[in-house]
């Protein structure tokens, strides 16, 4: 039972790695990629955080991101190998689409964390343990502490600006 | 079943459920409605991975990300709602 907390934490902070790598290489962080990203940006920096942190926590609320794409995908490789996260990652890409995102994030992470994830399941992983490392790693961003959060983001995007 | 015989994709399951409580607590104590929605967005990650975990059927992963897709497009109504609208270049 360890072992799979400790595999789930791992998978955790390989997720973590992944998304805010793709998201801010995407550059999520620079402006709001609807409105309402922007809206929850500035309601974030209101409150003490970050503008461009708050803008890439709002285009993730906005719009499937990496991060459901990583989820996705580690829940399409769970249901059905490769086949199920390519999947995932059409519908990702679907999903971009109705949400009025001119982007490509959710789609590169989707199909990139397929591989990743079915790499990480010859050796010894479980995709099940990136779906609940994937739903911690998005925890640490969105559900724990919105300033220090957008703090950290608006770090990350300054070395890539 | 005794704790030996749990399986891991119920120790996932427990992480994932623990998480959307926690998000859903969240959610009901933000009082600004726009710093509610990346809450809400965590409570969907964690229905949508539940999702998968309960139902191991590729009719749920399609489930899986309608409910996500959807959720996301709901937050993203209200939040460009608060914000008055749509971009004028829409």
């Amino acid at each position: 039972m360890l072992d799979v907390i400790a595999r789930i934490l791992a998978a955790s902070l390989v997720s973590w790695l992944l998304f805010i790598t793709i998201d801010v290489l995407f550059k999520l962080p620079e402006k709001g990629g609807v409105s309402g990203a922007a809206a929850i940006g500035q309601a974030i920096e209101k409150d003490g955080g970050a503008l461009h942190g708050g803008y890439m926590m709002g285009n993730i609320v906005c719009s499937p991101d990496a991060s459901a794409g990583t989820l996705l995908a580690a829940c399409g490789v769970y249901i059905a190998g490769i086949p199920g996260g390519l999947a995932a990652a059409l519908l990702v890409y679907i999903g971009n689409r109705i949400c009025y995102d001119p982007g490509y994030a959710g789609t590169t992470g989707a199909v990139l964390a397929t591989f990743v994830i079915f790499g990480f399941t010859r050796i010894g992983f479980g995709a099940e343990e990136f779906i609940a490392g994937m739903v911690l790693a998005i925890l640490t961003i969105q559900g724990l502490s919105h300033l220090g959060a957008s703090r950290l983001l608006a770090t990350l995007w300054g070395w890539r600006a | 079943m005794g704790v030996a015989g749990i399986i891991p994709s119920e120790i996932a399951l427990i992480f994932v459920v623990l998480v959307g409580l926690f998000a859903a607590l969240r959610v009901a104590f933000e009082k600004n409605t726009l710093r509610k929605l990346p809450y809400l967005n965590v409570l969907s990650f964690a229905v949508a991975a539940a999702i998968a975990l309960l139902i191991r059927h590729p009719l749920a992963l399609l489930a899986a990300v309608a409910f996500f897709v959807g959720s996301t497009l709901e937050s993203n109504a209200i939040a460009s709602t608060y914000a008055g609208g749509r971009d004028k270049d829409d």
